[in-house]
């Protein structure tokens, strides 16, 4: 490779790139070295199980899920659990079913219920053997009856639900004061309307001076559907998504929660145009006295530090409902899975469930009841105070493109979000998601084998 | 490269290895056997792993199959149907030409500036070559990250820039009208120094006497560097364009990795909505219809730019 | 197709490199100016590695504090190099990459010779056809073959496994076509000889050309290891385990538990960045020769 001019070349550049060399091959060199050491000495220590756990989960909820795993694994010396994080939604999905189909795919993960229908068929999740999960203490009377429905299909038990975490409402419970909304408990006064709602909120704004209410949904699906879905419900109205039929949608309804929405994003209740962020920073720097979220926020706003409690989204239209969602553990196929391993994996999530309370002051409500009947649970504020949510919660319709992160929420944000903006008619937007819905629906399940359509 | 001395060595060396021929086949029949036998290799793999996949993607296309191999009846041309009625495939397909157009223009003219000065022969060279070569040498994940952090609306330098400017902050990559552009924006500076060094080379071979010649007649710099200069560069110009377009036209890395085709994808290209209907939406089938409309699209330039090359060539 | 793949220069005259030396041209006010804006372009470019490079030198505080600045308050330290490689995925990942770059490289580089020298040197049947539809598969892209590659890779039950992010990267037709074009331009006569002494053609091919072929087979060797370190879109189709991801699949798939750190972001940056940069102020000259003389058709 030495040629001549090479040899000229290198004169000519003179000392300082020699120098950058010698620099940068020291930096890397000493990095690598480093690096190489690190990653051997876990390797030696190791004669214990290893267990693939793959899930989605980070900011607030993944230094819980961190802590959680380490309690479980220290408590169990027999295996390690090591956890891969992707990002939310689609992109964690995606790599998730692909791992399935390819056969390798990780001991355990988790998996949010309503995508669990879309999965199961197709085989892409191995079923939990409910016998073993017996011996671990888990049965099914450790949950609430249409939390552990959820998980089976077809009578075999597909996942095991780690928490419910609806939407709420948080509040400043000092704004809420100087705007006199407060009970005598000091609690949220009781609200049953819409009107009630408003008033309320326009109550607060006039303390705060800008908004009542944050709610952020700029480009965010998911957000969108959470709240839209929830005052669908509380009007009595299903929807049903079933394969070669029309999708089911109370129209009626779903324009008056779309058209409640609106009034709600009027500018002054509420920003007509927040995204999630500046949802949240609003709400932290005293620019509304309510907060629209997951309850997932709730770290968020007592690292804050601000006066604030949570409650159910109060029953605008008289059935008591909110959306939730609820995270499980699955099994992903493995064509040829270890036994031993498998075993380790029932003790790792009956050891993760039995020690949910930390994952409670996440926010999310508790699926494992022990926990939740504990008194320690009934101790953990504000979360008692919504803690009742979990009863009347309503899950996404059940299709194989509905769910968290699903296409089902990206399409509502395509066809709704001018709706929200106040861009487009209520019936309009609603009418083409339902259009797409249909075209959806038209098409099989591709993932489940034709004689199940 | 190599000296005449150095290669009567190596043969002298060869004579102690020889042994005598003693195969009975013909020697057309052995050129035969011994040409497919250095190929085989390759041709093994190019058949496995190209013409196959070409072959069964296009099979694929004709069927409903699912990421699990379900459903994998033929269903004829109903996936291409679909394809052409698919406001979404049309959509990906127009961001996809967009960003060509958008990036391919900028990657010519800067690359030519670029090289232009740095040929000037100012001091430092190895220095302005690493400068502007070396992104091409990075990931495209890393470029991603550079840039996703570069944009960031309260955090990137960008608009930390403007502001001193007094100009408003800009939600690059979250905006639909500059999301794309910030996307050619990264895409320019990442590869634009590969155009970079084939001008150069290029601009290395024009003969210094067209320019001594020029000097003689009186014409200045700036005349030298249009009446030479550009014309002389003529011939790398349609090479760079031609390898760019057909580039731009595969766009998938920085996409997925800045903006994952949104907001509300507008900045989807074709290749995406392969990835996504196959791997999100679990539909192969369907999948590979939209994938060789993106082979069609390719070849249909690829025919163009060898009529336009072929007609320069003539003339 | 061939026009896209030869470099006009090359096809008869063989390509000058990029000389060190340009000709120097005697000071003027115009160079001023041409300095001047060469200087700044140079910045331009080089403030994203600059901005990174501080990033990942701050604090996690210091990273994401508003307003932005150069001198973070906390000062600067390596805190973030150090977490990231002994916390995170970086070694398995810097090893996966490496693994597989070599592998391919060293595959493709031989299957492609051979073949090339078979095109260049051998009369067979078929060759010519054979030679036409290499050639012409150039234009297919890669692309457009992740769905049927992945179908295949499962049928081989190679989903997260090494081979299965090796083989389909070993084909390059360009890079027979480039071979082919270099054996056309070694003198026969020497394996002509060689020949008439009886030595059989693996032997000629292995103790005569080869070694005549260093310098582009260092061409072509640089050109597909770049592409094979820097490639994407095909392993991160193959792989989903984490333990088995190349360095630019790991930094997009796998996040932090702990939320988005910029620091910790941009010092992954520019771990990943920086072998194939080292590699470049080595052999700056060979690799711009080999970008220029092989770098077309392999987009």
């Amino acid at each position: 490779m030495k040629q001549p001019n090479a040899q000229v070349e290198t004169v000519s550049a003179g000392l300082t790139r020699r120098n950058m060399l010698r620099g940068s091959v020291a930096v890397l060199g000493g990095a690598f070295i480093t690096a190489a050491l690190a990653s051997c000495t876990p390797a030696f220590a190791q004669q214990v199980q290893q267990l693939k756990f793959w899930h989605l989960l980070s900011g607030g909820d993944g230094i819980k899920m961190n802590a959680l795993v380490q309690t479980v694994d220290a408590e169990n010396p027999e295996f390690r659990a090591t956890q891969s994080v992707l990002a939310w939604g689609t992109p964690y999905y995606t790599k998730l079913a692909m791992a399935s189909v390819g056969g390798r795919a990780p001991d355990v993960a988790i998996m949010h219920v309503t995508r669990v229908a879309g999965y199961a068929p197709g085989g892409l999740l191995d079923p939990w053997d409910r016998k073993i999960l017996a011996e671990e203490g888990v049965t099914e009377d450790s949950f609430l009856p249409r939390v552990f429905e959820k998980g089976v299909i077809d009578g075999e038990l597909f996942s095991v639900a780690l928490d419910t975490h609806p939407f709420i409402m948080m509040y400043n419970t000092e704004i809420a004061d100087q705007a006199g909304v407060l009970g005598p408990d000091g609690l949220m006064q009781q609200i049953d309307s819409p009107e009630q709602f408003l008033e309320v909120a326009s109550k607060i704004q006039q303390v705060t001076g800008k908004f009542g209410i944050s709610y952020g949904y700029l480009g965010d699906g998911a957000q969108m559907w959470r709240l839209f879905y929830t005052f669908y419900a509380q009007q009595g109205a299903g929807m049903v998504l079933e394969p070669g039929k029309p999708a089911e949608v109370d129209m009626d309804a779903a324009v008056k929660a779309l058209e409640f929405i609106r009034t709600m994003l009027d500018g002054t209740i509420a920003s007509a145009s927040g995204d999630y962020a500046t949802a949240i920073s609003e709400f932290i720097g005293g620019g509304s006295g309510i907060l629209l979220t997951g309850v997932w926020e709730l770290p968020t706003m007592q690292n804050a530090e601000i006066p604030f409690d949570a409650a159910p989204i109060p029953t605008l239209f008289g059935t008591p409902a909110t959306y939730a969602d609820s995270h499980t553990f699955v099994l992903p196929h493995q064509n040829d899975p270890d036994e031993a391993k498998r075993r380790d994996v029932y003790t790792f999530v009956a050891g993760i469930l039995k020690n949910s309370i930390s994952w409670a002051e996440a926010g999310h409500i508790p699926a494992y009841l022990p926990i939740v009947d504990s008194p320690d649970y009934e101790a953990l504020l504000p979360q008692s105070h919504y803690a009742q949510a979990a009863e009347n919660v309503v899950f996404d319709p059940v299709a194989w493109f509905s769910g968290s992160g699903s296409d089902f929420q990206n399409y509502f944000l395509q066809y709704v979000q001018d709706v929200f903006r106040g861009n487009q008619d209520p019936h309009e937007g609603m009418q083409a998601f339902v259009d797409r819905l249909d075209v959806l629906l038209s098409r099989p399940n591709p993932l489940a084998p034709a004689d199940a359509n | 490269m190599t000296t005449a001395a150095q290669l009567n060595r190596r043969t002298a060396a060869l004579d102690g290895l020889a042994k005598p021929a003693k195969t009975p086949l013909s020697s057309k029949r052995r050129d035969s056997l011994h040409g497919w036998a250095f190929a085989a290799p390759f041709v093994i793999a190019f058949l496995l792993f190209l013409i196959w996949p070409v072959i069964f993607g296009f099979y694929q296309s004709l069927t409903s199959q699912s990421i699990t191999g379900a459903n994998s009846e033929l269903i004829g041309f109903a996936n291409y149907a679909e394809a052409f009625g698919d406001v979404e495939m049309w959509r990906s397909l127009g961001n996809t030409l967009w960003f060509t157009v958008l990036s391919t223009i900028p990657l010519v003219v800067v690359a030519l500036v670029l090289a232009l000065l740095v040929n000037l022969g100012l001091p430092g060279q190895w220095l302005w070559r690493l400068s502007f070569f070396m992104p091409f040498l990075l990931a495209s994940t890393v470029v991603s990250l550079f840039w996703v952090w570069m944009y960031n609306p309260q955090l990137g330098l960008i608009n930390d820039i403007l502001s001193t400017f007094g100009l408003p902050a800009v939600d690059w990559l979250q905006d639909q009208n500059t999301a794309m552009i910030a996307i050619v924006i990264a895409t320019v500076w990442w590869t634009a120094g590969f155009n970079f060094l084939l001008y150069l080379a290029a601009l290395q071979n024009i003969p210094e006497q067209q320019y001594e010649a020029a000097a003689l007649d009186g014409a200045g710099k700036w005349r030298q560097l249009f009446s030479i200069t550009i014309p002389n560069l003529a011939p790398t110009t349609i090479l760079i364009l031609i390898l760019q377009v057909l580039a731009s036209l595969k766009v998938f890395d920085q996409i997925y990795q800045m903006t994952a085709g949104g907001p509300g994808g507008s900045t989807r290209s074709i290749v995406e909505y392969v990835y996504e209907t196959g791997f999100t939406a679990y539909r192969l089938g369907y999948a590979s219809a939209v994938a060789y409309v993106f082979f069609a699209l390719i070849i249909i330039v690829s025919l163009i730019q060898l009529r336009i090359s072929a007609r320069k060539g003539a003339s | 197709m061939t026009q896209t793949l030869t470099p006009p220069a090359s096809s008869d005259t063989p390509p000058r490199i990029i000389s060190a030396r340009p000709r120097r041209k005697p000071f003027r006010p115009s160079s001023v100016v041409a300095v001047v804006i060469l200087a700044v372009l140079a910045i331009i470019w080089l403030l994203p590695f600059a901005w990174a490079f501080v990033t990942s030198l701050k604090s996690e505080t210091d990273a994401g504090a508003v307003p932005v600045t150069w001198f973070p308050e906390g000062g600067f330290s390596f805190d973030a190099y150090t977490k990231v490689l002994t916390e995170g995925n970086i070694p398995q990942w810097a090893f996966n990459s490496i693994l597989t770059s070599v592998v391919i490289t060293v595959i493709t580089v031989v299957i492609s010779a051979l073949a090339g020298y078979a095109f260049s040197r051998i009369d067979f049947t078929g060759k010519k056809v054979l030679f036409f539809v290499i050639i012409a598969s150039i234009i297919v892209p890669p692309q457009m073959l992740i769905v049927p590659l992945f179908y295949q890779m499962l049928a081989f039950d190679m989903i997260d496994t090494y081979w299965g992010i090796i083989l389909p990267q070993i084909i390059a037709p360009a890079m027979v076509f480039i071979l082919k074009k270099f054996f056309d331009q070694v003198p026969i006569e020497l394996e002509e000889a060689a020949r008439v002494d009886g030595a059989s053609r693996l032997r000629v091919f292995t103790q005569i050309v080869l070694p005549l072929s260093r310098p582009i087979l260092a061409a072509v060797s640089i050109f597909v290891f770049i592409a094979a370190w820097n490639n994407f879109l095909w392993p991160f189709i193959v792989v989903n385990d984490s333990s088995l991801m190349t360095l630019p699949v790991g930094l997009q798939t796998i996040e932090s538990a702990f939320g988005v750190q910029y620091a910790q972001n941009m010092a992954s940056a520019i771990l990943a960045a920086l072998p194939l940069i080292i590699v470049f102020l080595f052999f700056q000259r060979q690799i711009i020769k080999g970008v220029a003389t092989t770098g077309f058709g392999g987009q």
